[in-house]
């Protein structure tokens, strides 16, 4: 059996070992590596105790026989073979399932409250231990998209989006657990798909099925803005429909030639669109251009961005989630494409803590769990779902959710550990 | 047949009868059976009584007797008889009532047999006119020419033979029957009238006669033959006469003869036979006039097989290795003829005299003229073609992306088989008709029904009104058109589809259409789902079609004998027209043509064009189909593809020619539905065979280039129920993807 020289080394001081070469057998695989490395660790440490680890090569974790591994990156078996080796992430763990009347399309959480839309045209506020808080309804079709604005001590402004054309704007009291709609924003001319706050909360931007972005104020007033309405409409019937005051966009961003799946912000000046004519499009919000075009050749889903990696994931109809960089000038470069789902990717969420994890959600009613590193296949299949899955989140907290057209919402406990977080 | 043998067997009993009356007269005569014809008994006569007799049975020529029927025996010698008793008569005179009694029974017995055979049997048939009976002047009559008489016939001296008192009945002779012991022998004579039994002697002849041997008890067939002239040498021979001289002359009439011939020859009118030029042969060498050297250099040339040289297997004293052991010769015993390495077992001799012939010798000729006579000649080239070139090369279907390749979505919610899908002209809602009485409106991008309105009977097509200022969906059901505004489209749009609809001062039912269609507009609970106007048609209406525009909508109500099959409906007028006069075939389907002013309408075989402007057929397109089922034009305007139920989609360019350009025959069953798609160049066929067919078809700006169709995706998933498979297809209007709709209550989307 042919021998490899291998020098293995870690960025978590806790299991660091000497940095000398070791022979190791080529056909070695991921559990006699890591059986190596413990060894080695319980002769410096006595009490050290059994760790499960994952070893990377080049960036690439290591997924078969480190010979195969290497052929297949075509790395030379002549020289000293850097592994880089971390501790295995842990499944995520299956917490609660939130049970709606209907299908769920979206859903936001953070770290204290979740906030989902569904098909029955309300929106829904959840603590994170699974317990129904408040039903948010005002909206005459189906909530289409939600999201947190910002959070002043007790009060939150949250934000649902509607097939009914308008986002609205609430005020919810988590103490006295009222909730109030502010204003109404009216200006698109189709259903409004999806909606996504600022970094700083002033401003959030939405996305129509009438190819249009939205930019418009999130700062509640107490002043309704001037509707220019068609000559022919009575004005008194509307009036009696409306919730909250209306509001008008600040901007609006137009130059997609088809619907608006997914919309997100860059940073607190940037807009980037994902859009069913198979672009993805980057907007400055300040002077209301486009700045960037990457085109695809698939209807986009959705896109998330991870300001960890500046890396841009999308999820789009032909199964692959692909990774792009915003900032490249030319676009339609893709990274990185992982293929491991059988149907439409609906959403992508990346990890707000890790730089190389994400998470996705499909219409083949499964949810992947996926590390950059490890292209080939996912980390975990999260099969919880009995049909489609419509959206998945991703907090701080490291709970994962994700919601489908089973009408239930799970959360997931993700033990990100801590060794890895800067890895 | 039956019938026959009975009539052979009344007849034969009559004459036994006759027979046996006589030899009861006469019981001297018995020998006289033995003649037969009527040489001898004239012999006979002349030879007088005692030696005729005698001598007639000596010179009887065997083969006359054997070769003579029976009946006629029996006629011959009956008269024969009669002749003699009559001859007797004249010495001694017998009473002649006795006589007479006799010959009046004839003709009843005659009428009788006759009414039995049913047939008229052929009078003359037993004509021996020139042998007289005397006692009966008649001649050779038929006795029933007499029936109706009292006598039946003359003596000699013209007198009238009465025919015999008979007074029996049927009853009597039933009597007679049962109680006479020589009834079965008793013949009636035609000729005399009377009743004969027959003796013994004259039975047993008939017998003997009947199984067809000879009359003569003595006389024996099977008598040895004496040779006269034989090869053997005899001491005396039967001639001596010594040779004729003129068998050693030459004859003289052969020598003018051939004299004559040479003549004629020598004259050139006749020609003698042409001696047929041997010297060929008849066989000869094939190979002979081979000259090697050239045909050497001919490459095609193959030459003669040539006989192998004998080995030392073919010695007759071949060394010992040579020679066969046990095993090897079992072996070869064993093995087929073919299969053996030699034909023949190798054999030692002591000495080469001592060598038997050859057994195989012939077998072995034959075989070699056999190999010689199938041996090929010439090399034969063939031309190698690889079966892939003659292919026409079309691009891989990966080069021609894209176009859809997987089930992505599966719209379930209805409950019967979906017979019409249509997708808006944004691309986010599908609305689809169904069996179960239902319209369902469904989000495209999450499969979800948002809308479902009942209509009432089985929906027959769906189409949404292409102009995207107005969100209209027309529905065909039963003998209605519904049109319905779902507001699934912005405020403004909604509301300028209500005015579209939106009852018009100006809008005056037109005369004529009026009968045939009633506008209404909804009510109640109908307004309620959506449902804003109704078009009433006099018969069910199977198809609804929308021009561009969204303002003309047509209607198809197929029926065989009527003119009225189409009718286009103007919605912000409210006016209906026939555009037809004359029926031209059952309508299938009809489209507007997406820019000009042109009306496609497919009847079972052929697409007509009609000129809308100048109300007048401009083309008519022969679909080579059956039954046309389904048609789709190009959004260019210039192409139209047919569906049709013999399994066969064809696309016709309107420019080139009307017949189809191109036939694609890729389902196995009816076509269903096809579609175009809006601006990638993709059409897609929908069948019973449970499959969605995806084919890519360019259409070039250029005239001289024709369209490029290759197909790139069979898509399955839909289930087949109740032979039906895929009844709808059609294409997002932005996306490439593609809606199925199907017999199993389900829509797919693949992309």
């Amino acid at each position: 059996m042919s021998q490899l020289q291998a020098r293995f080394f870690t960025e978590n001081k806790r299991y660091a070992v000497d940095d000398v070469p070791f022979s190791i057998p080529a056909a070695s695989e991921v559990q006699d590596l890591s059986h190596v490395i413990n060894t080695l660790l319980q002769a410096k440490n006595e009490s050290h105790k059994q760790v499960e680890f994952d070893f990377l090569v080049r960036g690439q974790f290591l997924r078969t026989s480190l010979s195969s591994h290497m052929e297949t990156e075509g790395i030379s078996t002549e020289e000293v073979v850097e592994i880089e080796y971390v501790e295995r992430i842990a499944a995520p763990e299956p917490e609660e399932c939130m049970m709606h009347d209907d299908w769920i399309s979206s859903v936001d959480a953070d770290t204290e409250w979740i906030l989902t839309g569904s098909y029955d045209k309300t929106a829904r506020i959840w603590s994170t231990e699974g317990k129904a808080v408040m039903t948010v309804a005002g909206h005459k079709d189906v909530v289409k998209d939600v999201a947190w604005v910002k959070r002043d001590g007790l009060t939150s402004l949250l934000l649902t989006a509607s097939l009914d054309q308008t986002v609205l704007l609430w005020e919810w009291n988590s103490e006295r657990n009222k909730v109030k709609a502010r204003h109404c924003c009216r200006g698109h001319t189709g259903s409004v798909d999806t909606i996504a706050t600022d970094p700083t909360g002033s401003k959030f931007c939405s996305g129509s099925w009438d190819k249009m972005l939205k930019i418009w104020s999130a700062v509640p007033t107490e002043e309704a803005d001037e509707v220019e309405e068609p000559p022919d409409r009575p004005r008194k019937k509307q009036k009696t429909e409306q919730l909250g005051l209306t509001r008008t966009p600040l901007m609006t961003l137009s130059g997609h030639s088809e619907a608006v799946s997914s919309v997100l912000w860059c940073d607190s000046e940037e807009v980037c669109s994902a859009s069913w004519d198979h672009t993805i499009r980057i907007w400055d919000t300040e002077s209301g251009t486009m700045k960037t075009t990457l085109t695809g050749s698939k209807v986009f889903n959705c896109i998330s961005y991870s300001p960890l990696c500046r890396r841009l994931a999308s999820g789009s109809t032909d199964r692959h989630i692909r990774l792009w960089d915003p900032r490249t000038k030319d676009g339609s470069l893709v990274l990185l494409s992982l293929t491991s789902h059988t149907g439409w990717v609906t959403a992508v969420k990346w990890a707000p803590s890790h730089e190389h994890q994400l998470v996705s959600g499909s219409l083949d009613n499964l949810v992947k769990l996926w590390d950059t590193r490890s292209c080939k296949a996912p980390l975990y299949d999260l099969a919880a779902h009995e049909d489609k899955v419509f959206c998945v989140d991703w907090t701080e907290s490291g709970l994962m959710l994700s919601g489908g057209a089973d009408n239930k919402l799970y959360t997931y406990r993700y033990s990100a550990c801590q060794t890895d977080a800067g890895a | 047949m039956r019938r026959k043998e009975e009539q052979r067997e009344n007849m034969s009993k009559a004459k036994e009868k006759s027979v046996r009356k006589r030899s009861g007269e006469e019981e001297q005569e018995e020998e006289i059976f033995s003649f037969s014809s009527k040489q001898p008994a004239e012999e006979e006569e002349e030879g007088g009584e005692g030696g005729g007799r005698r001598g007639g049975r000596r010179i009887c020529p065997t083969a006359r007797t054997a070769c003579s029927p029976a009946w006629r025996i029996l006629g011959v010698t009956v008269r024969r008889r009669r002749r003699r008793r009559e001859e007797e008569e004249e010495g001694d005179v017998k009473s002649g009532d006795e006589e007479e009694t006799a010959q009046q029974g004839a003709p009843s017995v005659l009428k009788e047999q006759e009414e039995e055979g049913g047939e008229k049997e052929d009078e003359y048939e037993n004509d021996t006119s020139d042998e007289e009976d005397i006692r009966n002047t008649v001649g050779n009559v038929p006795m029933e020419w007499y029936r109706d008489f009292p006598h039946l016939g003359y003596d000699l001296d013209g007198r009238k033979i009465y025919k015999p008192i008979r007074s029996q009945d049927e009853l009597d002779h039933f009597l007679d029957k049962m109680e006479n012991p020589d009834y079965w022998r008793t013949v009636h004579d035609k000729q005399t009238g009377s009743d004969i039994t027959l003796s013994e002697e004259q039975v047993a002849l008939v017998r003997r006669l009947q199984s067809g041997r000879f009359g003569d008890v003595d006389f024996n067939e099977y008598q040895p033959t004496v040779e006269y002239f034989s090869r053997d040498v005899m001491l005396h021979p039967v001639t001596n006469r010594p040779a004729d001289k003129r068998s050693f002359i030459p004859s003289l009439i052969e020598k003018e003869k051939v004299s004559k011939l040479v003549h004629a020859i020598k004259m050139g009118w006749i020609k003698p036979r042409r001696v047929e030029d041997d010297s060929r042969g008849r066989y000869y060498d094939l190979w002979a006039s081979e000259d090697s050297s050239i045909l050497a250099r001919h490459k095609m040339h193959l030459p003669a097989p040539k006989i192998p040289l004998p080995g030392h297997q073919e010695s007759y004293n071949p060394p010992p290795e040579f020679l066969f052991n046990e095993e090897e010769r079992a072996l070869w015993e064993q093995q087929d003829a073919a299969d053996r390495k030699l034909p023949f077992v190798p054999r030692k001799f002591s000495s080469l005299r001592s060598v038997p012939a050859f057994p195989r010798f012939v077998h072995e000729r034959f075989e070699r003229c056999l190999d010689l006579y199938l041996c090929p000649r010439q090399r034969k080239m063939r031309v190698n073609v690889d079966p892939e070139d003659l292919i026409p090369k079309l691009p891989k279907p990966r080069d021609l992306q894209p176009f859809p390749t997987t089930q992505s979505l599966v719209y379930r919610g209805h409950s019967g088989l979906i017979r019409s899908i249509s997708v808006s002209p944004t691309g986010q809602w599908l609305a689809s008709g169904s069996d179960d009485g239902s319209v369902r409106f469904w989000e495209v991008c999450s499969s979800r029904c948002l809308k479902t309105v009942q209509v009432g009977g089985a929906v027959r097509s769906v189409t949404w009104n292409p102009n995207t200022a107005v969100c209209l969906l027309a529905v065909a059901l039963d003998s209605r058109v519904l049109l319905l505004s779902p507001s699934l489209a912005d405020r403004q749009v909604v509301s300028a589809s209500e005015l579209l609809l939106s009852d018009k001062e100006g809008a005056e039912p037109v005369q004529g259409a009026e009968s045939l269609v009633t506008w209404s507009e909804a009510e109640g609970e109908e307004l309620n789902e959506g449902i804003r106007l109704k078009i009433q048609h006099p018969k069910a209406v199977h198809q609804v079609a929308w021009h561009a525009k969204g303002d003309y909508l047509a209607s198809v109500m197929p029926d065989h004998s009527s003119h009225l099959q189409v009718l286009i409906h103007q919605v912000s007028r409210r006016r209906s027209q026939n555009p037809f006069r004359r029926n031209k075939g059952l309508v299938q389907r009809v489209s507007f043509h997406p820019l000009r002013p042109y009306f496609f309408v497919a009847t079972q075989r052929s697409v007509r064009i009609y000129n809308l402007l100048k109300q007048e057929m401009t083309k008519k397109l022969q679909a080579n189909a059956k039954w046309i089922s389904s048609m789709a034009v190009h959004p260019g305007g210039d192409h139209v593809i047919c569906g049709s139920y013999d399994c066969r989609l064809s696309w016709f360019d309107l420019d080139l020619s009307t017949k189809p350009y191109r036939m694609l025959r890729h389902h196995k069953k009816a076509v269903r539905g096809v579609a175009y798609h809006r601006f990638y160049p993709l059409f897609a066929s929908a069948s019973d065979d449970g499959s969605v067919i995806v084919c890519h078809g360019t259409v070039y700006n250029d005239l001289l280039q024709n369209p490029l169709i290759v197909p790139v995706k069979v898509l399955r998933g839909h289930a087949v129920s109740q032979d039906l498979g895929v009844l709808d297809v059609t294409f997002h209007p932005s996306q490439p993807w593609v809606f199925s709709s199907g017999a199993d209550a389900t829509i797919r989307l693949y992309t």
